[in-house]
Parts: C-alpha cells; structure tokens; sequence
C-alpha cells in the first residue's frame, strides 16, 4: 500500500497557481490596482496619482489632468478656437456648476463635435501620464468632480487600455525612453529620413533646453502626439536626449570605496557621454552598415 | 452641430455602409466607432487604418502642387508655417473585392490628427457618394 499507485484517484496536491483569471483581472493593466474597483463601484471622484489625476463619474472616466501636457485651455485658445476671454467667460460663469464644456457648447461657443474630439485626446493624452508608473501611492478623493463637467465620458478599462497599447506604441517606434522627459538636442545624423512637416515643428523647437512636454505646450498639441514624433526622431538619429547634467561629476566623498551613503554611483567614474553604451554603439553600427 | 456618435450614425445611413469610426492617426485610437468591423476587431482596424492615414499624410509626393506641406491654414491668431495643421491629403480610398474603405482627413481648428473611417459593402455601396457626404460630415463635425 505504501507503494506509488498511479491510478489511485488521489492525485499529489497541487503546487498553488494563481488563478489565471483573477490574476489578469489584478493586473489588469499594472495601471492602477484601485482604478478597477472603482470603476466597478460606480464611483465618482478625484484619482490622484504622482504625474497627474483621473476624474471619475459613476464609474466612468470624465476628465484627466497632467501637469505634462497642454489642458483643453491650451489646446482650444492656442489657435483661435476659443478666443481666451471666451474660454475665461465660461469657465467664470459655469464651473460652479461643473458644466464649463455644457456651457460652452450651449452659448455657440464651439461645437459639440469639435469639443468632443478635443477634450478625448485631452482626455487620453493626461491619462497616459497619470497612470504612468509612480514612485508613490495614488489616493481617491471620493466626492470631488471637476468643473468642466461630462463631455463624453469613457469607461475606465477603455482608457487603461489604451495607456498600455500607448506604452507598446512608443516602444516599438524607439525602445529607449530617454527622450520622452529629458531636454532634447540635434544630433547630425547623414542620411536621415525625410522629416514630417508636423515631426519639422517638434525639431524646430528642439534646442537642447526644451522636453517633450515643453513643445508640446508650445505646440499646442498633445503630449503623447509629440512624443510619437519625438521618438521617430530618435530613432532616425536626428533627435537626442541631452546627457544627464553633471551633479555626480563630483561625488561629495571621496572617490575612494564607493561603499558610503553615497547613492549607488556606477561603477568607476563613468564620464556622462558614456552614459548610454549600448545605444551610441548601436546607432553607429548602423550607420556603418547603412554606409556599406 | 452633430457629435461624434451622430455623425457616425449619420455615416451609418449611406448605402452599404457596414461600420464606421472616427480614428486618431498619431495614436491609433479610434474616439468612436458604429457598426461592425473587419474581423469584428475594432481596436485593430483602427490601428492599422490609421497607420496607413498616417503614412498618407507624411508623404511629400501626395500633396497638392505647390504645397510644401508645411503650411496650413492656423486658426485665427495662430501661427500656420511649420505646424502641418491641414494635411495635404483629402482622403484615401481602398478598394478590395467585396468592400470599400473611405478614410476621410478632418481638419480642425486645433491641432489634431483624426479622420473618418467608413467601410462600405461593394454591392450596395456608393463610393462617389460616400466621399462626397463623408466629406461634409468631416466638415460639420468640428465646425465651431
């Protein structure tokens, strides 16, 4: 009896696996764990994350904040859409009621049309950024609604959906996102590719102090739709990010064992231009080849 | 002034129209979409329309004559050179054996990078009507 009998119908216990659905449905995303429970209790208020804030109605997501990309206020007076006093107007008159984009709609301001296209690429730009990862916890203030009131409300899963087919998108263009957040610069590259008349725009205003973020304000134009260019930049060697300024050139303590309080500082004394070994040295086996 | 939804209903009403969307080509993100899709995958058909919308738009050779591609009309008190507001390309049209798919560039006063996607039964369809009212819903959709 003691021998191994493989056809009793006892069989070893199992080895703990997750349940698989459970699990996708935790991790949906990786976005946000909170954001989920949210949307499936219906609820109505302020998720704020480090790098930005999701708006919630019932559920839905109405409206997103990001400290890196232009506001609907950027996006609609920038260009002539809205003149500033009539966008300053509504928002006097209506954001007590949260009702700014009803009441801009209603006073012939703009059409519905265009305010629906602008604010959803507002919408998603923002989101993609509040929901990138964070160093911090992110809270929800239950109850807070944001003064512009619903213009087309969006599930939630739709835009965590899209913030991680954004994430794929950007890193099939260019995998190295350095570009994204550092101050860009020109780099010479011989024989790039013809440049887009709305890639020209984000290179003209590449001068070695702006972000990403910073032209698109300037540009009036989404964050991510910059960063999309920003990328095919890189990746075409005409754009870079700067080399990271210089503050640990110098370590405070002596350049002895690194074994201090010293932040973990890379190995030897890595001079900045080195910084990205693998890209230069990438960059430049294609350009040999290319050559060839 | 229709919305989103209305104007893609309103494309829904053409002859042999099997589904319709209004697609960002930067991103790939369709911001509306009726009816059905090609292999009932929405997500994808608007990837990969707007890939293709994308490439129309970037491309030189496909402007008009004269047109360096670098200017546009800017809303009022915008700066038009350089900003690539209008692209060059009205609209795209794929034909294969048993549909049509009309890709339609919207220009608006803000900067942006949409347009109107509709797939058309080729029986049914007709395509020189569908252009011509896709055009003015393009047009209707973002007045304002």
């Amino acid at each position: 009896m003691t021998a191994v009998d493989t056809n009793l119908t006892t069989p070893p216990p199992r080895l703990p696996v997750r349940d698989r659905a459970a699990a996708r449905q935790r991790a949906w995303g990786g976005v946000s764990p909170i954001l989920g429970r949210l949307a499936a209790e219906r609820a109505t208020g302020a998720l704020v994350r480090e790098h930005g804030s999701l708006y919630l109605a019932e559920g839905r997501v109405v409206h997103a904040e990001s400290p890196a990309v232009p506001g609907l206020d950027v996006l609609l007076t920038a260009r002539g859409t809205l003149d500033a006093d009539g966008w300053r107007d509504a928002v006097g008159v209506a954001a007590g009621r949260n009702r700014v984009g009803r009441f801009l709609v209603e006073s012939g301001r703009i059409g519905v049309g265009a305010l629906e296209v602008c604010h959803l690429g507002a919408l998603y730009d923002a989101a993609y950024f509040a929901l990138a990862p964070s160093g911090s916890p992110g809270h929800f203030r239950y109850g807070d609604t944001h003064w512009l009131g619903p213009v087309r409300p969006v599930p939630v899963a739709a835009v965590e959906h899209e913030t991680l087919r954004r994430r794929a998108l950007l890193h099939r263009i260019w995998p190295d996102p350095a570009p994204d957040s550092a101050p860009l610069l020109r780099s010479d590259s011989p024989g790039a590719p013809a440049i887009s008349a709305r890639q020209q725009a984000v290179l003209d205003l590449v001068d070695g102090v702006r972000t990403a973020a910073d032209i698109a304000l300037a540009l009036a134009r989404p964050t991510f739709h910059t960063l999309v260019d920003v990328r095919r930049l890189a990746a075409a060697g005409v754009v870079a990010p700067a080399p990271a300024p210089p503050p640990p050139l110098l370590p405070p303590g002596p350049p002895g064992p690194s074994g201090s309080s010293a932040p973990p500082a890379p190995p030897g004394t890595l001079p900045p231009a080195f910084a990205d070994p693998n890209i230069t040295l990438l960059k430049r086996l294609r350009d040999a080849l290319e050559a060839l | 002034m229709p919305g989103i939804d209305e104007c893609l209903l309103e494309a829904m009403r053409l002859p042999g129209a099997r589904g319709a969307a209004l697609v960002d080509w930067t991103s790939g993100l369709a911001l509306g979409t009726v009816g059905d899709s090609p292999g009932g995958d929405p997500e994808t058909m608007a990837a990969e329309a707007a890939e293709l919308a994308r490439l129309a738009a970037e491309h030189r050779a496909f402007a008009p004559e004269g047109d360096d591609g670098e200017s546009g009309p800017g809303g009022a008190g915008g700066t038009a050179a350089g900003w690539g507001q209008e692209p060059p390309v009205e609209d795209l049209i794929i034909s294969n054996r048993d549909s049509y798919h009309v890709l339609r560039f919207v220009t608006t006063s803000f900067d942006s990078s949409v347009f109107l996607h509709l797939w058309l039964a080729r029986a049914e369809g007709n395509l020189a009507l569908a252009r011509i009212r896709l055009g003015e819903m393009a047009g209707r959709l973002v007045l304002g």
